[in-house]
């Protein structure tokens, strides 16, 4: 009885090396697609986690334009019949009295004076200590960076001093700096008893915020609301889940994406390389079956059955390595974030998708060879001649030009377009590249040099099919580092022309005209502008989803807080009350320009014309922009608690005055360059993880070299035997096949380096990219893939030229 | 010029070794054609490529012109093969993504340097193996007979001491064959090589000064055309 499975494995193993590779390639390319689908997984769940940390069981609050607002407003809230949880909330901001001596600046503290630890509607996660005990309660990095346990004591500058009760695991409300650098740009946050804080202030009975939770959907409860508090400084807003303005990680995600599809590209070709080839060398076994009686069906379900051994075994093995990736991945990437977040890996998902993909792409890069070898002819093969070779080679390189006008569509398309058509066009440039390099391989290899070049014309198709593997893996590599070289040059250009000035310094009361005269009377300011910012504010998308932003005032003689030459506040937003958005917004809301936009205003729900769209650095472009008068008028926000200021040339001894004459009301106070290292440095970050990945993409076509090259060897046993028995030496044919794998490595990597550019001129071109990727060549990543492409190919023709050498005559010239 | 003295060879085969030659001495004078013959699996070919340089006895010597093939190493021999020894093969063993002339310039190239004696000398072989006006041609796109005739030409291009020829005309019609032994017979006339060749064809035994019979890895008989017997002997192998 024959069994399918067992005869497959046989096949599939009968060349060992090349199983080898084949499989190392299989594996890698499951491996690297988990790796990137756990961590796009676990880093949604990651984010959504913190959301809803920060959310809990919260419907509703209240909150005011006047930062702080008396308890007595709303304590009916606390006894209504639709309300069934309330939560008193007041921020103050204060500095840590430390035994060390630090700046005003690095010792800031807002702590949240809060009603109840216990209550559902916050959720802390507490690793040490107990929220029984109502005490101090400090996030993990801040407990590390001042030293202190629980019991330990903490002082507040001209406030009091507590006990800490609980350490709590990182959660938004609580979001401090882990070291004392990031201190200077960033406050401390720290939570006590409600009554504390305003025992300690002499705020008694103010509050900043109420959170509420409703019994049903509160709905009816909120409009009434809504309207009770038009014309007073309170307003209500519900509690979305929606972190978009301080998390940009769409562009990471279509990254881990495009990694995971171009290994398991790579890995399907290789697949493709080595069944083909395979199909190719069985011919006369599949003719003596077919014979014998085998149906066309049954040859291709044995080569069918061979892909689904191979597949299987790649997938026991790729997935949990590729789930093991993906752990180390995440943590390599959340270091990357400035805060201290823990993570539970989601990769019950990713490991099915990923071995779904294991299955089918080999499968599908199979079905040529699979169909080919079911339509062996008997007598043709057996015959030993060849069938028609039809004119391949001259459709493969006009589609191959036809698909180079894909330069000219600015279509996220184009990029697939663009390299399919120089996959096909490969044979073309491999022939060229072997005629331009010929003298230099003669000269470094002598003879051997000229074979390898006859020797790779001799199988043409498959070569220039290895070689574009290796040149589409170095292409989108420098496409990505292009894009991230390029991104703090981008983002920093951004943030130059958006910020609205030189320092930013924020209150936690208005600023008052007094205030501002007494600022502009410092020599080194030059300018003082108010800015309004209106937080949080809820919205609906098109389709209804609540979504929640902050809008901020924009006036005539006011810094330009975007970059938008056509829109001015005279023109569009001088008529009716109407708002500009930041691009994301105005792509995550999804409606067209002229159309009106639902916003929970604290003047309650309006309709309000959106009137343009605008690049700007605020909030990654999640915000909006209000002209400041209709701020105030039809949007019901008076108030400003944030100043933009230009500075003059020096303006060391700025900080040291400005804290010293507000540090009572200070709350922050960032400063343009600020802005930029915080949002580049993470961007610099990823270089290093850009690197790993881009040596592992390499390494992944590079081991469709060392498969390539070795089944070259493999099939030309008989020949490299003739060579020897007439007069070749073990050098001379390990010289070829090193000259063979140089040409295609270096075939591979300068075409790979010649795509990539072509893909960065048509990706800066594109209106997509909204001039934020300039044409530049990534010098750094074309050094480091021109070595390691060649560095590998050497590697892989050298294991090819070792097999080569070890061929043995007697019996290989018997079989030739 | 060849001695073969009390040479051994084995092959494993599985767990099994196999005896191929069992002490095989042999001599042959310089520009002697000798025909090799015997039953499948005697030993009659691992003789020649042992002889060729292409393996190595397990145990005795071989020597070609004094020179001891298997004291010398690898590179050595791969050398002297080159320059002194020329092979012909049952199946051409030609390199097919190569021109006639590539093929039978292929030992020279793996030599060094073209020479422009060199080059006349391949036109000429060219030209004395029939296959003027083909020298760019693919050899795949040849017929089996001119296929061995690039073979025999590649053979000679370094002018070498010793042919060595394994089934030469084995793959050939009777036509085809009588004009490849037509060839060799008068490169040897021309050249006065040693030859070596092994066939089941004793019509091809023919041509040679002296048959060599072999039988179980051992020399079983020799007869000379200068021997009484000779033409009976071949006359009875051909009844």
């Amino acid at each position: 009885m024959l069994n399918i499975w067992l005869i497959s494995w046989r096949n599939i193993t009968r060349r060992k090396k090349r199983f080898f590779f084949t499989l190392a390639a299989m594996v890698m390319g499951v491996a690297v697609m988990a790796a990137m689908l756990v961590a796009d997984k676990t880093t949604e769940d990651v984010f959504s986690y913190y959301e809803q940390m920060y959310v809990a069981d919260a419907d509703y609050w209240i909150l005011s334009d006047n930062h702080t607002f008396p308890e007595e407003n709303i304590e009916e809230l606390g006894v209504h019949p639709e309300v069934s949880e309330t939560l008193l909330v007041l921020d103050k901001q204060a500095f840590f009295e430390l035994e060390e001596d630090r700046p005003q600046n690095e010792r800031s503290v807002r702590i949240t004076g809060v009603s109840d630890f216990s209550s559902p509607l916050i959720k802390l996660p507490v690793t040490e200590g107990s929220l029984e005990d109502e005490g101090l309660i400090l996030p993990k990095p801040v407990a590390r960076l001042l030293g202190k346990e629980i019991g330990d004591s903490v002082r507040f500058e001209g406030m009091g001093e507590l006990e800490v009760s609980a350490i709590v695991e990182y959660v938004q409300i609580l979001a401090s700096p882990a070291d004392w650098e990031g201190a200077q740009s960033a406050g401390f946050r720290v939570m006590i008893p409600l009554n504390i804080l305003q025992e300690w202030t002499g705020m008694n009975e103010e509050i900043s915020y109420m959170r509420i939770q409703t019994e049903g959907d509160g709905e009816g409860l909120f409009r009434t609301l809504q309207e009770e508090f038009q014309g007073s400084s309170e307003f209500i807003q519900p509690v979305v889940a929606d972190d978009r303005q301080s998390n940009d990680i769409g562009g990471l995600y279509t990254f881990f994406y495009l990694i995971a599809g171009l290994a398991i590209l790579i890995s399907g070709f290789i697949v493709f390389n080595m069944i083909y080839t395979s199909v190719i060398e069985r011919k006369k076994e599949f003719a003596i079956m077919k014979s014998l009686g085998y149906l066309q069906s049954s040859i291709s379900r044995l080569v069918l059955t061979e892909v689904l051994v191979l597949a299987s075994v790649s997938v026991v093995i790729g997935v949990p390595f590729g789930v093991w990736l993906g752990d180390l991945f995440m943590v390599a990437l959340l270091s990357v974030f400035a805060f201290d977040m823990v993570y539970s890996l989601n990769w019950v998902t990713p490991a099915i998708v990923s071995a779904v993909a294991g299955f089918v792409f080999p499968v599908l890069f199979s079905l040529v060879p699979i169909y080919s070898a079911g339509k062996t002819s008997i007598l043709l093969t057996l015959k030993g001649e060849k069938g028609a070779n039809s004119n391949k080679r001259t459709l493969r390189f006009a589609a191959g030009i036809v698909l180079l006008a894909f330069v000219f569509v600015d279509h996220p398309i184009s990029y697939v377009g663009i390299l399919a058509g120089i996959i096909l066009l490969f044979p073309f440039f491999l022939t060229v590249t072997s005629k331009v390099i010929r003298p230099a391989l003669s000269y470094v290899f002598g003879y051997g040099g000229s074979l390898a070049v006859q020797n790779l014309h001799y199988q043409l198709g498959r070569n220039a099919n290895t070689s574009a593997i290796l040149a589409v893996g170095v292409a989108v590599i420098l496409l990505l580092g292009a894009v991230v070289e390029s991104a703090p040059d981008g983002y920093e250009k951004e943030i130059r022309s958006t910020y609205g000035g030189d320092i930013r310094i924020s209150s936690e009361s208005p600023w008052t005209a007094e205030d501002i005269s007494h600022l502009e009377s410092y020599e080194e300011v030059k300018e003082v502008h108010e800015l309004a910012e209106a937080t949080p504010i809820t919205w609906r998308t098109v389709s209804g989803e609540y979504r929640q932003f902050s809008v901020l005032s924009i006036n005539s003689g006011g810094p330009s807080l975007y970059d938008h030459p056509d829109i001015t506040l005279n023109g569009q937003l001088a008529g009716q009350p109407s708002i500009l958005l930041g691009n994301r917004a105005y792509e995550e809301w999804g409606g067209e320009i002229g159309e009106k936009m639902i916003i929970n205003t604290p003047e309650g729900e309006q309709e309000l014309e959106v009137s343009g769209n605008v690049s700007t650095s605020h909030y990654s472009g999640y915000v909006a922009f209000m002209e400041q008068g209709q701020m105030q008028e039809a949007f019901g926000w008076g108030e400003s608690f944030d100043l933009l200021l230009s500075l003059g040339e020096d303006s060391h001894s700025f900080f040291t005055r400005v804290w010293e004459d507000f540090g009572h009301k200070l709350s922050g106070a960032e400063t343009v360059e600020d802005e930029i290292h915080s949002t580049t440095s993470a961007i610099s970050e990823m270089y290093s993880l850009i690197y790993v990945l881009m040596i592992l993409m390499i390494g992944l076509a590079s081991i469709g070299t060392a498969n390539t090259m070795l089944m070259n060897t493999v099939e030309r046993t008989s020949e490299i035997s003739t060579m020897r028995a007439v007069g070749f030496t073990v050098t001379q044919v390990k010289q070829m096949t090193l000259a063979e794998g140089l040409l295609i490595g270096i075939t591979g990597v300068f075409g790979g380096v010649i795509t990539g550019v072509l893909l960065i001129f048509t990706a800066s071109r594109s209106a997509l990219m909204e001039g934020f990727l300039a044409f530049q060549i990534p010098v750094s990543y074309v050094l480091i893939a021109v070595i390691t492409g060649l560095v590998f190919s050497l590697l892989a023709s050298w294991s090819a030229g070792s097999h080569a050498s070890n061929i043995k005559l007697q019996s290989s010239l018997k079989e030739g | 010029m060849i001695s073969v003295q009390n040479v051994r060879k084995s092959f494993s085969q599985g767990q099994e070794q196999s005896r191929v030659l069992n002490g095989v001495d042999l001599n042959i004078m310089k520009g002697e054609f000798v025909a090799v013959m015997g039953p499948s699996g005697s030993g009659k070919s691992t003789l020649l490529q042992l002889i060729g340089g292409l393996d190595v006895p397990d145990d005795g010597t071989i020597e070609i012109d004094k020179e001891n093939i298997e004291a010398m190493k690898e590179r050595e021999r791969t050398i002297f093969r080159r320059e002194n020894v020329g092979f012909v093969f049952q199946n051409y063993q030609l390199l097919q993504n190569l021109s006639v002339e590539e093929n039978i310039a292929f030992p020279i190239h793996a030599g060094g340097k073209m020479s422009a004696d060199a080059k006349e000398r391949i036109n000429d072989l060219v030209a004395a193996v029939g296959l003027s006006g083909l020298e760019k041609k693919r050899v795949n796109l040849l017929s089996g007979g001119q296929q061995q005739r690039v073979a025999i030409a590649r053979a000679l291009v370094n002018k070498p001491e010793v042919l060595l020829a394994d089934e030469p005309t084995g793959n050939l019609d009777r036509a085809k064959a009588e004009e490849i032994l037509a060839l060799i017979v008068s490169f040897h006339q021309k050249y006065n090589q040693t030859i070596v060749m092994v066939t089941h064809d004793i019509f091809a035994a023919g041509f040679a000064d002296r048959i060599v019979l072999f039988k179980d890895g051992r020399i079983d008989r020799m007869i000379s055309r200068k021997d009484d017997d000779y033409a009976e002997y071949l006359a009875n192998f051909l009844a």
